[in-house]
């Protein structure tokens, strides 16, 4: 009989990210334990997890944000598109231009709104001309969703937009570099319920263009929005797998006992 | 189904009697807590009235003391230049005339004030000449005599000369000298305090702004209506520029690498420890330091802007790089995550956001670092800068090497001398520094406020 | 299954609330078809006019359920075993829903054959069957509280014994027939009854298969057991 079950749009199965055995030590805290992740092209990946279970850790590791504290130490693989990141010869610079990051509070520079997104292209030189860049500006500003909210002011200060549109500004911002992937830390905590919706909207637009990895708390979002979930307990990666099996059908008791708000 | 809603009964514990009160009825901890409040206010309010007491007095002690020393008695005569005693040689050789010392031009200045006197009808008693040029400040002879040499073709002629009053005369108008103490007083005599009078109601004499407070050197000990401040303010600009071209950059690049990549190690610490110590070394030890090794070891002149600019360089690093280290942990990391999000370097990410958010607290940090510096004196005392000069400094940079004085210096300088008139000086050399002081904080200020940004 | 109670204790009331409403439902039902059984017996026409009128009580729990459940999945958005539970608990509910309407139409067509003429040993025939579809609608029910995977997989498999006591019961209610066409008004009435017994047998086995789902996370995939239908052309 053929299978009548609504189609599940997880588009591709190759992997853009693998991870093995990573680990991560916060100082003597060992802070991530043998995590295995493939994280698949064009596809919503949610890390969910109880507070200070490595989710982030581990979200910041994929584009070496972990370099920047000094007591952190990383070990094992990770590649993007089989490539390991952590070898001596990749530039965490290079990296970042490649994996973009969408920050739990917005961000945006106190800076005009042109200035936010074309900040990305201009350190990289992307664009060789002042038409370029207006034309990149626009272009990552539509897929943000917020081209017609803004394009009368692109000059007036990114800080004066609403919490939900500076959140879209920091993603347009994030995607004017035109990465891979596209890594989001709890990019809806600060936000309303509107404009939550607003971005969880776009996250599923970009997952024709990106993979996207996004870190939440809340499960009804990565229910919503993603495609495969991860869930991380205490340093572990307890369970991964595609997010409807994970919300009606978790393996693990642990799994279970989280997203059933038990105390676990 | 477990059995849980039991334990969820709230427990049966004896409740704390409450007694029920009326709102309108402040029960007594209230009223007491009250009181507290009230007597805090109070507290505080006594201690704000104090120290604005304290400040309008100082205002009003050292504007009422200091004021005076902007206005100065002159008087104004006309003078002969007789080229008979100024050229004795009759070359109009400058170089010659030079030997002519103030003495010569002394006595043309008490010539001209006796036929001055004598036209205006007025009658001097049994007042010698000599009496009558001690009406006029030593300086007026030197003044002359300044002027002469820069223009021989004066010689011959009758000038129009303004010459400054005995510093004894000008405290008697500004109420510093009384016949009583005149008459006590080998300077000067009540005659010629009513002398002065007169000469005043015949319109020779009169007071006047003087900007030569400003501008004119400091003047020996006989001569406090001759003294200002010109080389004490050039002194203290030299000095404010040397302290801004190297604490500045020195102290934005230390504290930009410890705050964003120097490694958080026992040693950062130990330098973190050592700065903030810094900071509140004693500024006399500064002057020790650059006595020992900027003037006996590197071997640069005393006295000198240069000196005294390293020397207050030193002393004002750390008051820059404390509050600047401040500004650039205030900036927040959220802005610093965002740039290397995007992949910026860090040097990018500190020069293109981090530096230009933290920009009004160093510009504050340094303008308050620089205010501290123009008004220390302590350090500047011991590479001596205390000295008296005379002459002007040159121009940047080689006048950087020039002996100079200093505002601070100078003040200290004049509270020392014997003159009351110095007195007075001093004041309105006080009165300079404040406003200098205020203009610093005021720009400070309205940087903070230009510059500052909500993020 | 996951025994440990919510953070939010609220929630922990409000699935064991719904949880309790469908058992009270269960108690209803079993005890309307024994007495529907025994009215059709007896001929206990004031037993049987009981029992149609209980049908209301069971369909407004049936309601209430319903509400609670709905109510449950808007405020608390329960998921995995709790969102099973209450997906569990609504079918359990409408399935024995249904079963109350067959024990209200064995009632009803009771006090109809309390006017005929009796079928000699039908009514004991429909009580037994009766009776054994009570059991397994009980044990289908036990395994829901407790999880029980392997009583609801033997609920399952007892099904196949309803379905051949209705199959010896359909033979014989044909045979009186044959005998005597006087006999076909009441057969068939009995026919129909022995049917909707039958049915509420089907019912505990979609609330086993409902228990399995539940407890696993999936439905049994196996086809159901069934006994050789013998309605269907092999006469």
């Amino acid at each position: 009989m053929k299978d009548l079950r609504l189609e599940r749009d997880v588009q591709t199965e190759t992997n853009k990210i693998e991870a093995r055995k990573v680990q991560v030590y916060y100082g003597t805290n060992h802070a991530l334990k043998d995590v295995d992740v493939d994280i698949l092209d064009k596809t919503v990946t949610a890390f969910i997890g109880p507070s200070g279970c490595g989710k982030s850790t581990f979200l910041r590791c994929l584009n070496r944000m972990n370099d920047t504290v000094a007591s952190a130490k990383v070990q094992g693989a990770i590649t993007l598109d089989g490539e390991d990141i952590y070898d001596a010869r990749v530039d965490p610079v290079q990296l970042r231009a490649k994996i973009g990051m969408v920050f739990q509070k917005p961000n945006p520079f106190p800076k005009s709104i042109y200035d936010n997104v074309a900040y990305g292209p201009k350190i990289h030189g992307l664009t060789r001309t002042k038409a370029e860049l207006d034309e990149v500006v626009e272009a990552c500003l539509r897929k943000a969703a917020l081209w017609n909210e803004v394009k009368d002011r692109l000059q007036s200060p990114g800080t004066g937009l609403s919490g939900g549109q500076q959140q879209r500004l920091c993603i347009a911002r994030a995607i004017a570099t035109s990465p891979e992937v596209l890594l989001m830390d709890e990019p809806c905590s600060a936000l309303d319920p509107i404009a939550t919706a607003q971005v969880e909207e776009l996250i599923d637009e970009l997952r024709s263009q990106f993979s996207v990895v996004i870190v939440t708390h809340s499960m009804q979002q990565a229910a919503r929005v993603s495609q495969r979930t991860a869930f991380f307990h205490l340093g572990n990666l307890v369970e991964y797998g595609e997010t409807g099996a994970i919300f009606t059908n978790p393996k693990d008791p642990r799994t279970e006992s989280y997203i059933t708000g038990r105390i676990g | 189904m477990t059995d849980g809603s039991m334990t969820l009964a709230p427990m049966a514990t004896p409740e704390p009697a409450r007694l029920r009160h009326s709102l309108f009825a402040p029960d007594k901890r209230t009223a007491a807590r009250n009181a507290q409040e009230a007597r805090f206010r109070f507290y505080g309010l006594v201690a704000i009235v104090i120290a604005l007491l304290a400040l309008v007095w100082l205002l009003f002690s050292i504007f009422s003391a200091g004021l005076p020393a902007f206005r100065q008695t002159f008087v104004e005569i006309p003078v002969t230049l007789d080229a008979a005693v100024l050229d004795k040689a009759g070359h109009g050789d400058p170089a010659e005339m030079a030997s002519v010392t103030t003495i010569g031009y002394g006595k043309l200045i008490g010539k001209a004030l006796a036929a001055e006197i004598e036209a205006k009808g007025i009658d001097i008693g049994a007042m010698t000449p000599k009496d009558l040029v001690g009406m006029i400040s030593e300086n007026a002879a030197a003044d002359l005599r300044d002027r002469v040499l820069a223009d021989p073709k004066l010689l011959g002629t009758t000038v129009q000369f303004t010459a400054l009053a005995n510093g004894r005369i000008d405290g008697y108008f500004k109420g510093r000298v009384t016949m009583e103490s005149a008459a006590r007083d080998n300077n000067t005599s009540p005659e010629k305090l009513m002398l002065a009078d007169k000469l005043v109601a015949a319109g020779v004499m009169d007071m006047r702004f003087n900007p030569g407070f400003l501008v004119m050197p400091d003047a020996s000990d006989k001569r406090p209506e001759a003294a200002g401040l010109g080389v004490a303010i050039i002194g203290s600009l030299y000095m404010m520029a040397v302290v801004l071209c190297l604490a500045l950059p020195i102290g934005v690049a230390a504290s930009v690498y410890l705050e964003e990549f120097a490694p958080k190690n026992r040693w950062t610490d130990l330098i973190e420890v050592n700065i903030a110590n810094l900071a509140a070394v004693p500024s006399i030890v500064y002057g020790i330091l650059g006595l020992s090794f900027f003037i006996n070891f590197a071997g640069l002149p005393q006295s000198a802007p240069i000196v005294g600019g390293l020397v207050l360089t030193l002393m004002t690093l750390p008051r820059i790089i404390i509050p600047t280290r401040a500004a650039l942990k205030a900036v927040p990391p959220s802005i610093r995550d965002a740039a290397l999000g995007v992949g910026a370097s860090k040097l990018q990410t500190v020069t293109h956001h981090v530096l230009p958010l933290a920009m009004p607290g160093v510009l504050t940090g340094t303008i308050i670092g620089l205010a501290q510096a123009l008004g220390e004196t302590a350090p500047l005392l011991l590479i001596g800068m205390v000295a008296f000069v005379r002459d002007f400094p040159g121009a940047p940079l080689s006048g950087l090497f020039d002996p100079a004085s200093a505002l601070p210096v100078q003040i200290y300088n004049w509270t020392q001398r014997g003159d009351p008139g110095f007195v007075e000086r001093a004041s309105g050399a006080i009165i300079v520094l404040l406003v200098f002081l205020i203009i610093m904080n005021t720009a400070a200020i309205i940087l903070r406020r230009r510059y500052e940004r909500r993020w | 299954m996951n025994t440990d109670r919510h953070i939010a204790s609220a929630f922990d009331r409000d699935l064991e609330g719904v949880q309790a409403l469908v058992l009270k439902m269960a108690g209803l039902v079993e005890a309307a078809l024994a007495d529907a059984a025994s009215a059709l017996e007896t001929r206990d026409e004031a037993l049987a006019e009981r029992v149609r009128e209980g049908d209301a009580a069971i369909d407004l729990l049936e309601e209430q359920v319903n509400t609670e459940c709905v109510r449950l999945i808007a405020i608390r958005a329960p998921a995995a075993s709790d969102l099973r539970t209450v997906l569990t608990v609504m079918k359990i509910a409408a399935s024995l829903e249904r079963c109350g309407d067959y024990a209200k139409n064995l009632a009803k067509r009771s006090i109809v054959l309390a006017q005929m003429h009796t079928i000699e040993g039908a009514a004991g025939s429909i009580r037994r069957m009766a009776r054994q579809v009570s059991l397994l609608l009980k044990d289908a029910l036990d395994a829901f509280i407790s999880r029980d995977v392997d009583l609801a997989h033997a609920v399952r498999q007892q099904d196949r014994d309803i379905d051949q006591m209705y199959s010896a019961l359909f033979r014989e209610f044909l045979t009186h027939m044959m005998e005597d066409p006087r006999n076909i008004t009441a057969c068939m009435h009995l026919h129909f009854i022995a049917k909707n017994i039958e049915r509420v047998g089907d019912h505990a086995t979609t609330i086993a298969e409902q228990v399995i789902y539940l407890a696993t996370g999936d439905l049994p995939r196996d086809p159901r057991p069934k006994a050789e239908s013998v309605t269907m052309g092999n006469l």
